[in-house]
């Protein structure tokens, strides 16, 4: 349900201002409001203005952010290591943290700066390392024979070697040897071995083709073939190891200063959280005063804490909340525990406002209700449960997977309740083998069109439900026009329900005539509170109801697929083959069994169901809270 | 014959809503990816757009069922 909010405004003597802020966030109860036209009564306006910040603070907020900026800046610097506890108490060292952060940041940013330029390096230099681990057999091959050089290439496209080869003897004449090997990256690498007086001709002409000449550093462009490579290696040693070293360096001193620096800064960003926070105060030439809300529940620990704390100098007012606050008011959540989980499905729309009802209670009582009726098979709904259980326990620190695990918990529940009254378990087999016959209430295989009206009537209840609570939203809401109009539908609705059920003789048809009059009485009254559109309204509620048909409709589905699964197993003629048949069909039917009935559920109740009681649009409620730190 | 029409009616009645549904919910699922890869707090609103079709080939199955109890 939606919590009770209290409007509330905090007075105390300036000088106490700073600490009250930080004494609200530490409790994490009370949210500021920065729009107090409703807070302030009329002809006090002008006794109150906004916080004016005296030069000080300004100063201070200025060096604050300015120092926050510094360590933010070295901290990016340094690698992520668990670093111990600081107990110097931040406040104490600024002025010295504030003067060794500049030195700090030269010295790392220098290092930071010195082992980008040698990752560089070694990138270009790996670069060609994949060429060179290609070439290096080749050049095995080749030996040391004098008067001979070597020219690298890179062959994008395969076919193109016999057009380079014929170009090769075109301009040596034949006096060349061409070996081609694929490098690591699946590059084709090719060696062209030549004489020492050709080499340059045959570089203007690879180079004026686009033919791409293998580039090694410029320091050892002069070097033969087989040197280069051996220097090559002997640098990427090196620059692994200065990398290596810096690396440590940092790491030495994240260790040995990280704690101090991030005590300081999560000092500085509470600090200036408070002077964030200035802007929405207000004050007179004495007092401030701070407006906001705060849940009901919390307005006794709020004003004990700040009158413990400041002797009765800091005083807590409650205010009266007027009609036009209602849209203003925060929303927050506050469940039994059965029903908190459920909040997830409230959460995926935008929150309900204020005065309207929370949608939570009704989801949690329906649609593990829904969910059951569509599934309906005790064999599945033990699985699930099972499931459940286990991902609960994994996961049972992650509170978002924890809730679906309790939901689905609830819903396999519901799911073995309804296997049993349709007597179902692994589809018909299953029940037979179990001898679960007796238990049946329906068959839902055979009976379609009474679980078709089963289904309808499911609907009814549930859109009547819907708009009863409309009418109890309108009311809280003061428009009395829409809750009339909701109060008509109901009756109108019954009638129609009524007529139908007289008309094809399962109730007296003596029923019509005044059921007639009734709605001859209720459909202009319907379109005074409704106006024009309700008549179209009126139909959208059957077509809801109508909607309703889809729990027999996927019911069915799922029965059908698990019949289909026990009946491909039998078919097979082997027990094994048929056991896993069966294993994979009724897995594949459980998947599809979570995923259907859960979006269909969900959406009986977003469309059909909220449509008629929930307004969306609440503000949520954001209390000034400090932030949760590790120890890191 | 009569039952051949009934069947076939049926499967009409099943067979178009089930068309139609695919084609809506193609192109609502499409376009709710699109929303989804900008906006992820709208998946609420993008389950109810994408399931919302889906009442065209129920109710064209409840016709089905009903015309063959007929």
């Amino acid at each position: 349900m939606i919590a009770r909010m209290v409007k509330v405004e905090i007075i105390g003597p300036n000088e106490h201002l700073l600490e009250t802020l930080d004494l609200l966030r530490e409790l994490g109860v009370f949210q500021i409001e920065p729009d107090i036209t409703s807070f302030v009564t009329a002809g006090d306006e002008e006794k109150i203005r906004s916080l004016n910040l005296d030069e000080k603070t300004v100063a201070e907020r200025i060096f604050f952010e300015d120092l926050k900026a510094r360590i933010d800046e070295l901290s990016a610097c340094l690698p992520q290591v668990e670093v111990r506890e600081s107990y110097l108490d931040p406040g104490s060292v600024l002025d010295s943290v504030a003067a060794t952060v500049q030195r700090h940041g030269v010295t790392c940013r220098e290092w930071c700066r010195k082992r980008e330029a040698l990752r560089k390096e070694l990138a270009e230099l790996s670069g060609s390392a994949v060429f060179l681990g290609a070439l290096e057999p080749l050049l095995a091959r080749m030996g040391q024979k004098s008067g001979l050089d070597f020219i690298g290439v890179t062959i994008k496209d395969p076919a193109a070697l016999d057009e380079l080869m014929r170009a090769l003897s075109r301009l040596t004449e034949g006096k060349f040897e061409i070996l081609t090997v694929k490098a690591e990256d699946g590059t084709l690498i090719g060696l062209i071995t030549l004489e020492q007086g050709l080499a340059d001709k045959v570089r203007r002409t690879l180079g004026s083709q686009h033919v791409p000449e293998l580039t090694f550093p410029a320091a050892l462009a002069d070097l033969p073939f087989p040197e280069k490579i051996r220097q090559l290696r002997a640098r990427i040693a090196e620059v692994n190891g200065e990398i290596a070293a810096i690396d440590r360096e940092l790491t030495q001193f994240a260790l040995r200063w990280g704690a101090i620096y991030q005590g300081v800064r999560r000092w500085l960003a509470e600090r200036l959280a408070l002077h964030a926070n200035m802007a929405y105060l207000h004050q007179t030439g004495m007092c401030f005063f701070i407006h906001g809300w705060t849940p009901g529940a919390d307005v006794t620990r709020l004003r004990g804490e700040l009158g413990g704390k400041f002797g009765g100098a800091v005083i807590v007012q409650e205010k009266q909340i007027l009609e036009q606050d209602l849209d203003l008011v925060p929303v927050t959540l506050r469940n039994p525990p059965y029903f908190r989980p459920f909040e997830l499905f409230a959460r995926l729309l935008p929150l309900p406002r204020y005065a309207s009802l929370d949608p939570t209670p009704f989801i949690a009582i329906c649609f593990p209700l829904f969910f059951g009726m569509i599934l309906g098979d005790a064999g599945y709904g033990l699985v699930l449960m099972v499931l459940a259980l286990v991902v609960a326990q994994v996961c049972r620190k992650r509170d978002l997977v924890r809730d679906a695990a309790k939901i689905l918990f609830i819903s396999s529940c519901y799911t073995i309740l309804f296997g049993i009254f349709y007597g179902e378990c692994f589809g018909e087999l299953g029940a037979r083998l179990l001898g679960m016959e007796g238990a049946f209430i329906v068959e839902r295989r055979k009976a379609i069109i009474p679980m078709l009206y089963f289904a309808l009537s499911v609907g009814m209840a549930h859109i009547t439900l819907g708009l009863v609570l409309g009418f109890v939203t309108a009311v809280k809401r003061k428009t009395g026009r829409e809750a009339v109009y909701k109060m008509v539908s109901v009756a109108v609705m019954g009638c129609l329900v009524v007529l139908f059920l007289s008309l094809t003789d399962i109730l007296p048809r003596l029923l019509t005539r005044p059921l007639t009059l009734a709605l001859l009485v209720l459909i202009p009254v319907l379109f005074f509170a409704g106006g024009v559109l309700a008549p179209l309204e009126l139909l959208k509620t059957i077509g809801n109801i109508v909607s309703y048909a889809r729990i027999m409709a996927i019911g069915l589905a799922s029965v059908l697929l698990a019949r289909v699964a026990n009946r491909f197993a039998g078919m097979t003629g082997n027990i094994a083959v048929g056991v896993l048949l069966a294993v994979v069909f009724h897995t594949v039917n459980i998947v599809l069994g979570v995923f259907s009935p859960t979006i269909h559920a969900l959406r009986l109740h977003y469309v059909e169901f909220y449509s008629k009681f929930v307004v969306p649009g609440g503000r949520k409620f954001e209390p000034l809270r400090k932030e949760r730190t590790t120890g890191k | 014959m009569e039952k051949v029409y009934v069947a076939l009616a049926a499967a009409l009645a099943v067979g178009l809503s089930a068309i139609a549904t695919a084609w809506a919910q193609s192109k609502i699922g499409a376009a709710g990816a699109g929303t989804l890869a900008e906006k992820p707090e709208l998946s609420g609103t993008v389950i109810i757009l994408v399931a919302i079709p889906e009442t065209m080939v129920i109710l064209g199955f409840v016709v089905a069922v009903t015309i063959l109890n007929m």
